[in-house]
């Protein structure tokens, strides 16, 4: 890591990079997208969901131990449009893209997402507030302005949900600074992701774990 | 400061009771783990396959966390993190706007519906799952 004190764009593109390599290795379907004529970027992966959700909730119950899939990996529906289709009598498909970037004003990455059905209608945020994990949901409802609010997002210039950076840089620091005593690096974008992701319904596969730790 | 014995105290079931006495509130400092043989709860019946056998778990706090009296906990491998976070918030007696984070390699927050047997076979070693656990005050 370039930057020692603060997370600056260099080793935003750094983390992500090496983030990237790995679900390219593990096709979980993460890409880098640059701004033309810039050296502006950021990360994205689209994901599709069955409702119920119950159905795809039960990540890691059965799981190959070689690659620590999450169960969910196997249901997860191609990423091709066309081999989509919305089944009948009641289940719905939810496409879901989620963004990562970089904020200067807080140096920290930032999670955009959005959510819509097959037919493009976009999920409000009430839509998504129902879909967010239990355990999130009490804290959440207290102060739900606070932490997910509707935003243009800064490089495609449409709306999406974004949970909000400020008080990233609280729960990152104990984990730097421990990964800093034990001398171990770590892999800034896949730990926050791993704690962020969740809320909104992305959970990656406990691999990235092992690859976070096993870089440099 | 005194280590708990050897054997592993069994992680209750949900309806958890406080009754672990003052909470340690003190910078965390580095002694070095006693070595362990595997711990054994005192108590539990022998598993019929390994679907029973509970997983000894050991939490460590990162940064002004507060410590655990008890460290070491057998856990059955159905728990999920979530259910792990629920019974350290509460025996921690962390107040509700506290979030709790667990991490697996000290950096790595598995989901939380992740099982802890799933955890184990990924991330055990020497017959334990080593996970850290962080307290903050909100976690977006």
């Amino acid at each position: 890591m370039e930057e020692d004190e603060f997370f600056g764009e260099k080793t935003f593109q750094h983390c992500c990079a090496e983030f990237i390599r790995h679900s390219q290795q593990i096709g979980d379907g993460w890409e880098w997208r640059t701004l033309k004529d810039s050296s502006e970027g950021y990360m994205c992966k689209t994901h599709f969901q069955i409702k119920p959700e119950t159905l795809m909730s039960h990540s890691g119950a059965s799981a190959c131990v070689q690659t620590c899939l999450p169960i969910e990996e196997a249901l997860e529906l191609p990423l091709d449009d066309s081999e989509v289709t919305e089944t009948t009598t009641g289940s719905q498909v939810i496409k879901y893209e989620y963004h990562v970037l970089y904020s200067c004003s807080y140096q920290v990455p930032v999670l955009y997402f959005r959510a819509s059905f097959l037919d493009g209608r976009p999920l409000a945020l009430k839509d998504i507030w129902e879909r967010i994990h239990e355990c999130y949901k009490t804290r959440l409802l207290q102060e739900p302005w606070d932490t997910i609010t509707q935003q243009e997002h800064p490089i495609l210039g449409q709306p999406f949900f974004v949970l909000h950076p400020c008080k990233t840089d609280e729960f990152m620091t104990p984990v730097l600074k421990n990964s800093q005593k034990i001398n171990r690096s770590v892999n800034y974008i896949t730990s926050w992701l791993s704690v962020v992701g969740p809320v909104v319904g992305l959970n990656l596969p406990l691999s990235y774990a092992r690859a976070a730790s096993e870089d440099e | 400061m005194a280590e708990e014995p050897e054997s592993a105290l069994q992680l209750p079931p949900s309806s958890t009771t406080d009754g672990e006495g003052p909470t340690e509130v003190s910078p965390e400092t580095a002694t070095p783990e006693p070595p362990s043989s595997a711990a054994v709860s005192p108590g539990t019946e022998e598993p019929a396959g390994d679907t029973k056998k509970k997983i000894d778990v050991l939490l460590k706090a990162v940064g002004d966390t507060p410590i655990m009296k008890t460290k070491k906990w057998a856990v059955e491998r159905t728990r999920t993190i979530q259910g792990l976070i629920d019974f350290i918030k509460k025996f921690l007696k962390l107040v509700a706007s506290e979030q709790l984070f667990i991490y697996v390699n000290q950096s790595f927050a598995p989901s939380p519906d992740q099982e802890v047997g799933t955890l184990y076979e990924c991330f055990g070693s020497d017959g334990k799952l080593v996970l850290h656990y962080c307290k903050s005050q909100a976690w977006g």
